[in-house]
């Protein structure tokens, strides 16, 4: 499952993932990081069996998180052109037998490639 | 070919509810089982559908008179720049022009979308103002509703096919075939394919000025070839024009192409009459037949190298193969919607609600598309060349630094034995090596090398020594190969002698 965290600017120096990885023992793996004067946004993979206990061990310890929806296509803007298809790195988006867009928002890491390709600019992350 | 009906008889089976239409891409089927004879006895319309962006799009707005009048010199609607070389209120905005501030992210086209779709629209004009037209200055809201005529009208739309688009470069180029990743790492192609309307009528023997169309989900016509209409390349066009208050934001939506600008998306069928068999064979023509170029799109010039001849089955699929590499591929158009298109003008025929019409003049057949003809040519990198020095990586430092001097030149390309490009050093490199005491070539020489093509115009050569703040490319082929040298001092010298 795809955690988002958003970590305020006091905390941004904590080893809040390292402590939530040993007190869980889950192998969580962090597809993005950054950091800027805001604060820190990180992408994560977590268990799918271990999501709840881990974003409950994250909020206690004082970060915003978001579960699942991490990138979205807008239906009434995107005109299905597939465009995006060929810049996925992960095979994220896909043609459906119509050549209606498919996603699999499981498998997208937020790389953002597709974001300024669409011509409608449909995709949200 | 002798005619089995008139369009005459098929209005009246349309009005009767008797008319038998399929898609063409239902036709496609039908001509492979029955053949296209049978299918022409059984078939009277073929119904077929575009959905891409065009580019050359626009439309005209009368905006009736205000007290006191005014005879606008400059107009905006929501802050882009409409063309206004034409009465007192009157105006042609174009999908390509672009808010000043929100450059690539909302243009002409998005305006239209967003009148059709209902939301109002900020007009503002200013004016010399003149005996008649007193009025300088006017500011106000407008939907759609309150315009007397919004006509869209594109000189050139529905291209019988169209290239395929990739990138040689290494780095990402963008176009308005969209974002094409570098070293062949995607590809774009634009048309419907089978759908497309002008494949399914190659000799234009039906589609010509006067007919009614789908457009932009409404009502349109075909007023006049497109322009660059180029029949004996199958690369025809239509000219189209059409009332917008009657089309829907899901058949024309604006769009942005980052780094090329903005468009707007038109949706557009137009039905073929079977008149006889060989219209019934013609609109049986499958995506395998349907031909397209792929393109090198990192080759800035009118003629971009054409890297292989692909067809629109291939593209379909997703992959093309180019050398050993399979590319992904996708369209810019959309193919559901166009499937869409061709279903809805099917239904509209079957339902009695739309009739064919002969044209009043057919398209030309044998007009040609020139280029611009131009004072002056720019000069090719491949023109103004010099030789390239050449080393080998295992010289050392002081060989280099001969060559330098004998050949009174300021970079040495370091090459493999098939003279592919290894690295370049400078004479400041050489310097370097002597102060901080390096002898091996390879730690010094740059490896990452900006280099040109042969067939790159002198402009882009200069862009890309600016951009990178360097003084020389090596001009290399498509094996990476040296074939020269382009220097600053050598484009200087051009510059100078005009």
């Amino acid at each position: 499952m795809k955690v988002a965290l958003r970590i305020n600017t006091e905390k941004v120096t904590d080893p809040i993932i390292s402590t939530v990885i040993l007190e869980k023992k889950a192998r969580i793996n962090i597809l993005s990081a950054q950091v800027d004067e805001k604060g820190g946004k990180v992408l994560l993979e977590v268990p799918d069996e271990k999501t709840e206990e881990i974003v409950k061990a994250f909020r206690d310890s004082g970060v915003d998180v978001e579960v699942g929806k991490i990138i979205e296509i807008l239906k009434d803007k995107c005109v299905e052109c597939g465009h995006c298809i060929t810049l996925c790195p992960v095979d994220a988006i896909f043609f459906e037998k119509d050549y209606a867009i498919g996603l699999d928002e499981n498998k997208c890491i937020q790389c953002r490639a597709c974001l300024d390709c669409c011509p409608t600019r449909a995709i949200k992350l | 070919m002798e005619n089995i009906r008139t369009i005459e008889e098929i209005n009246d089976k349309i009005k009767k509810g008797d008319a038998v239409v399929v898609t063409a891409e239902e036709m496609v089927d039908i001509v492979k089982e029955k053949g296209s004879k049978v299918a022409a006895k059984e078939i009277d319309v073929v119904t077929t559908g575009t959905f891409g962006a065009m580019c050359s799009s626009g439309a005209f707005f009368n905006f009736g008179h205000s007290d006191p009048p005014i005879k606008m010199e400059k107009l905006t609607l929501n802050g882009i720049e409409a063309y206004h070389g034409n009465a007192a209120v009157d105006c042609y905005l174009g999908v390509t022009k672009m808010h000043p501030e929100r450059r690539f992210e909302y243009g002409g086209g998005h305006v239209i979308e967003e009148l059709i779709s209902g939301k109002e629209i900020e007009l503002e004009a200013t004016a010399y103002g003149t005996d008649c037209y007193p009025r300088k200055f006017l500011k106000t809201i407008l939907t759609l509703d309150d315009l007397n005529q919004a006509i869209l009208c594109n000189p050139r739309n529905a291209y019988q096919r169209y290239a395929t688009a990739t990138n040689s470069s290494d780095e990402i180029i963008y176009t308005y075939m969209g974002k094409l990743l570098p070293n062949y790492g995607n590809a774009t192609y634009s048309g419907a394919g089978s759908l497309s309307p002008l494949s399914n009528d190659p000799d234009y023997e039906t589609i010509g000025i006067g007919n009614r169309i789908f457009l932009g989900g409404g009502i349109g016509y075909i007023t006049n070839e497109g322009t660059q209409h180029d029949p004996k390349n199958k690369l025809g066009t239509i000219m189209v024009h059409g009332d917008l208050k009657q089309m829907k934001p899901e058949f024309l939506k604006g769009a942005s192409f980052t780094g090329y600008g903005t468009s707007i998306y038109v949706g557009l069928g137009i039905p073929i009459p079977i008149l006889n068999e060989g219209l019934a064979k013609k609109t049986g023509i499958s995506d395998e037949e349907i031909k397209s170029n792929v393109l090198d799109y990192a080759v800035g010039r009118r003629s971009r190298p054409v890297l292989k001849e692909t067809n629109y089955a291939e593209l379909k699929s997703g992959k093309v193969l180019l050398d050993d590499k399979e590319i992904p591929v996708t369209p810019l158009s959309s193919i559901k919607e166009s499937v869409e298109i061709s279903n809805i003008l099917k239904k509209w025929i079957e339902k009695g609600t739309f009739f064919l019409t002969a044209p009043v003049e057919r398209l030309s057949r044998d007009r040609v598309f020139k280029p611009l003809k131009v004072a002056s040519e720019i000069p090719l990198a491949k023109e103004i060349m010099d030789v390239a020095v050449t080393c080998k990586l295992s010289d050392d430092i002081d060989t280099v630094a001969k060559k330098i001097i004998d050949e009174n030149v300021n970079h040495v390309a370091v090459v493999d034995e098939d003279y592919r490009l290894l690295g370049i050093s400078t004479s400041f490199d050489i310097t370097k090596a002597v102060a901080t005491g390096k002898t091996k070539l390879s730690d010094i020489m740059t490896k990452n090398v900006i280099t040109t093509k042969p067939e790159d115009s002198v402009n882009i050569c200069a862009k890309k020594l600016e951009e990178h703040d360097i003084s020389a490319l090596p001009v290399v082929d498509r094996d990476n190969k040296i074939l020269g040298i382009v220097t600053s001092e050598k484009i200087s010298s051009l510059l100078g002698k005009e």
